[in-house]
């Protein structure tokens, strides 16, 4: 048991099968928040299986073989509980909130899951959840403007073949493509207790937590073997700066700058996640002030423009977004958002540095504010970093970068030769037109 | 071995906290100790929401809510500010009301606060600044159109009522652009300056002097008063009928349902969200199961209620391929009338009792969540055991109460229908479908 402040005790065990527990105080009674993170992502799929993960996180939810379809959800919806879940490059979490008195049947729905799911697969489901994705890609990226940013940023930044290459929602020809048996395949290889880390967040005694995760995921055995990633080592810059030019149905010219980092949990990721927060996160910072109210070029975007992509297991990407006003041409915009980006090498004031660890540390504060929040984060630092503790001690990482480390990483970092660049520009052609205001 | 499924035990009983309430100055602090919640939030409320502008003021309440965050210096003074305390500005205007505020720990709470009071009380409001904010509310206006589930949400006023709700809440662009800075000054100064209004406090109370955050909000600004309100006029138009927001080329359709319902005082709410619920409310509601789980239509169907003062709106809302709109539409008109012809099923009914009573300590487990309800029981003037009310209002309903309610408060004769989507390809096989006359606009055509 490791202790950190009077009031946060983390408890940590690992079960026979592998499964790593961990267990944590709530700030608020009743409740108790379950969070699996499980050790597969988009990063496992290859060429032609694109969007796998993600299509087989929406079956988990179709049943298993104690649960029909659709029991998950009512079970735990009936409680007035919140239950989802999510797909990333580097793992897929599931979670549910509930009363507490619900603990146990949230951890039996979680453990069924994990060891029947196979039960409960059918043709008919992999048909429908394969609509239901196909359509949450066309909400998502293909009907939304700037929609498939994303992709082409991916596209741009990692190459071809690369575990990162492509996103997570995959691709409409290989959703298309996925059958039954390589579902049942997939599960086999990724859904094993041993590749799983077990948040729970309450105010039960962490003794009888353990008790009653080992009565469920005790039996479940670990899987024969555990599945390879693909190989995502990645050197230098990314060569660029390289472009990807896209002419549609935009109501005005969108900016998206790439630049890669190092991979997140490494100091040289800390340090840029800084000077994001100095170049575009709040209305104190660099771009919201010079390019919004200054300069008047960018869209009023209350100081979001900039941010860190976290991937664990290869290098990370640094995000530059911002749209163009009315009347500014996407050169312009582009022109001089990386004004700003490459002039943070110039130097950062120490006024600037404080400000961008506040907003920092705010976020992080509201992420553990939640019960679902704080089981989130603890099951990352667990899985991701194999320490739960962190999730209550990460700004402290913070704490110990300076403004010339800052300036250090942007001379390295945010310079063309390591720079992506994805343009949207209206196609003017087209009734997408924007009409004067 | 397995385990069977566990047999759940009965749940702990739960009440809403109760509210500390102070009168300071002529101002009231409602508040909710939350021990350990150290990130608290604090929100200030005035009555002068967007309903009650004139027509033509439309939008000045939301404009002039964004360009306090220009603070006491202009030119976005405010929010840098907050940041160096680890705060965050967090202000919304709606039909009922201009809420203003921040988050922030409860060690900075007191500096976060005394920066909430100076730049509710005397902002700057230079014209640049306003100008500025209304040229950019003006242009995100149509960015934010060019999604399509915005585009058809901001359609519904105009189609359900005349006055002021036909028009968004910001203005819509051609009666915000006439906003002048003065008029932002004007409003500001009698509605929101004089005005003392409630402060909601919310988080770990330990070192939090009240008293002193009250007397820092309100100084000596007047008692809030009642703003009369009258119910809207409906929109003019055959019902029910079809409206469709052309977007050429969409690959899916962006689709409300939608009709005039009861006022939050004039409904009741136990009735209304249970049959809510059992439509659209949930993942496992009947619209998400039938369009999402069965057809694989949609990544999503719901339903809700949308209650302010003086009238409601109930609607439907749902993004589906292209080419299944019209069956979609068929599907949802099917499920109104199955739940309005043969009520709920036991397990709808238990669902409705259990999730909106067990599940209490989930919905009320942050600061934010706890401070929402509260500016709900200002915003209505409900009592401070509202929510134990609406508790027990749950634990009673039956199947017959689910059943009335579905009568009662879903009205399929008087939907209004609208598409944002590829006109195109739709207005036939939507004119066939005998949900009235059809309707094609361009989307710029239906602010101005």
């Amino acid at each position: 048991m490791t202790t950190n402040g009077a009031a946060r005790r983390v408890s940590q065990f690992t079960l026979d099968n592998g499964l790593r527990l961990v267990s944590a105080p709530a700030a608020t009674p009743q409740v108790a928040a379950v969070n699996l993170w499980y050790g597969v992502g988009s990063r496992h799929e290859r060429p032609g299986r694109t969007g796998f993960a993600h299509l087989f996180e929406h079956l988990m939810f179709q049943g298993s073989g104690n649960v029909a379809k659709g029991e998950h959800f009512d079970a735990v919806e009936r409680l007035g509980g919140d239950i989802n879940a999510s797909t990333s490059t580097d793992r897929t979490n599931y979670y549910e909130t509930v009363p507490e008195h619900a603990l146990d049947l949230v951890l039996w729905l979680e453990a069924d899951r994990l060891a029947t799911l196979r039960e409960g697969m059918s043709q008919e489901v992999l048909d429908n959840q394969r609509d239901v994705v196909k359509n949450e890609r066309r909400q998502r990226y293909d009907n939304q403007p700037y929609g498939t940013a994303l992709e082409r940023i991916l596209r741009l930044g990692y190459p071809e073949g690369h575990p990162y290459h492509h996103s997570t929602i995959g691709s409409m020809a290989d959703l298309d493509a996925a059958d039954l048996d390589y579902v049942l395949s997939f599960h086999g290889r990724h859904y094993g207790p041993d590749n799983a880390v077990l948040t729970v967040v309450s105010n039960l005694d962490p003794a009888d937590v353990r008790d009653r995760v080992e009565r469920y995921f005790g039996a479940i055995p670990a899987r024969p073997s555990a599945a390879e990633a693909p190989d995502a080592a990645l050197t230098g810059p990314i060569g660029g700066p390289v472009r990807d030019h896209v002419v549609e149905a935009v109501p005005a010219p969108g900016v998206f700058l790439g630049y890669r980092t190092a991979p997140y949990g490494e100091r040289d990721f800390d340090v840029l996640h800084l000077a994001s927060a100095v170049l575009g996160q709040g209305q104190g910072s660099r771009l919201y002030r010079r390019l919004v109210l200054e300069r008047g070029l960018a869209a009023d975007d209350g100081g979001a423009a900039a941010d860190l992509l976290p991937f664990r297991y290869t290098p990370s990407l640094m995000l530059v977004n911002m749209i163009a006003r009315e009347g500014v041409s996407g050169d312009d915009l582009e022109a001089a958002m990386i004004e700003e980006t490459e002039k943070l090498a110039e130097g950062v004031t120490d006024e600037e540095l404080e400000r961008a660890r506040a907003v920092l540390e705010r976020d992080h504060l509201q992420t553990l504010s939640h019960p679902s929040g704080l089981a989130d984060s603890i099951s990352a630092c667990t899985q991701l970093f194999g320490d739960p503790e962190l999730a209550y001690t990460w700004p402290r990482r913070w704490a110990e970068v300076t403004t010339d480390d800052i300036v250090d990483q942007a001379k390295r970092a945010l310079v063309p030769e390591n720079m992506l660049s994805v343009r949207f520009d209206p196609d003017d052609t087209e009734a997408g037109e924007r009409p004067a205001a | 071995m397995l385990q069977t499924r566990p047999v759940l035990g009965d749940p702990k009983s739960y009440a809403f906290p109760k509210p500390r309430r102070l009168r300071v100055n002529n101002g009231t602090v409602v508040a909710i100790d939350a021990p350990g919640q150290l990130f608290a939030s604090v929100r200030l409320v005035h009555p002068a929401g967007g309903g009650s502008e004139p027509l033509d003021r439309m939008g000045v309440a939301a404009l002039t809510n964004e360009a306090l965050e220009d603070g006491v210096q202009g030119n976005s003074s405010l929010a840098p500010a907050l940041e160096r305390h680890g705060a965050e500005w967090v202000s919304r205007v709606t039909w009922d009301s201009f809420v203003t505020g921040v988050d922030a720990p409860t060690n900075r709470l007191a500096d976060a606060t005394a920066l909430l009071a100076e730049a509710v009380r005397t902002p700057a409001l230079r014209d640049d600044d306003v100008v500025r904010r209304r040229d950019q509310i003006l242009e995100r206006f149509w960015l934010d159109a060019s999604v399509p589930s915005t585009l058809a949400t901001r359609a519904i006023g105009g189609q359900l009522f005349t006055g002021r709700y036909a028009t968004p809440l910001s203005g819509a662009p051609v009666r915000l652009k006439d906003i002048t800075p003065e008029a932002v000054r004007e409003f500001h100064a009698a509605s929101v300056a004089a005005v003392a209004g409630t402060l909601v406090v919310v988080g770990d109370l330990s070192g939090v002097d009240l008293e002193q955050l009250g007397a820092l909000v309100f100084g000596g600004a007047a008692a809030t008063p009642d703003l009369p309100r009258t119910a809207p006029d409906s929109a003019p138009g055959e019902l029910p009928r079809v409206l469709i927001v052309d977007r050429p080329d969409s690959v899916q359709s962006a689709l409300i349902m939608a009709h005039r319902a009861p006022s939050r005082a004039d409904i009741d709410l136990p009735r209304a969200d249970g049959v809510g619920d059992v439509l659209g409310g949930m993942f496992t509601s009947r619209l998400n199961l039938e369009l999402r789980e069965r057809l694989g239509y949609t990544y999503g169907a719901g339903c809700r209620f949308d209650l302010r003062r003086d009238s409601g709106v109930f609607l439907v809302s749902t993004q589906v391929e292209r080419d299944t709109t019209a069956h979609s539409i068929t599907a949802t008109l099917g499920e109104i009338d199955k739940l309005r012809r043969d009520g709920v099923t036991e397990a709808e009914l238990s669902a409705v009792r259990e999730s909106n009573t067990v599940g209490l300590p989930v919905t009320y487990s942050t600061p934010r969540s706890l401070a929402a309800a509260l500016v709900d029981i200002v915003v209505h003037d409900l009592p401070d055991d509202h929510v134990d009310r609406l508790r027990a209002g749950f634990e009673a309903i039956t199947a017959d109460d689910l059943a009335e309610g579905a009568r009662e408060y879903l009205r399929p004769e008087e939907l209004v229908t609208i598409v944002a989507g590829d006109a195109k390809r739709l207005e036939g096989p939507l004119g066939e479908l005998g949900i009235g006359p059809v309707t094609v606009r361009d989307p710029e055509s239906l602010w101005s």
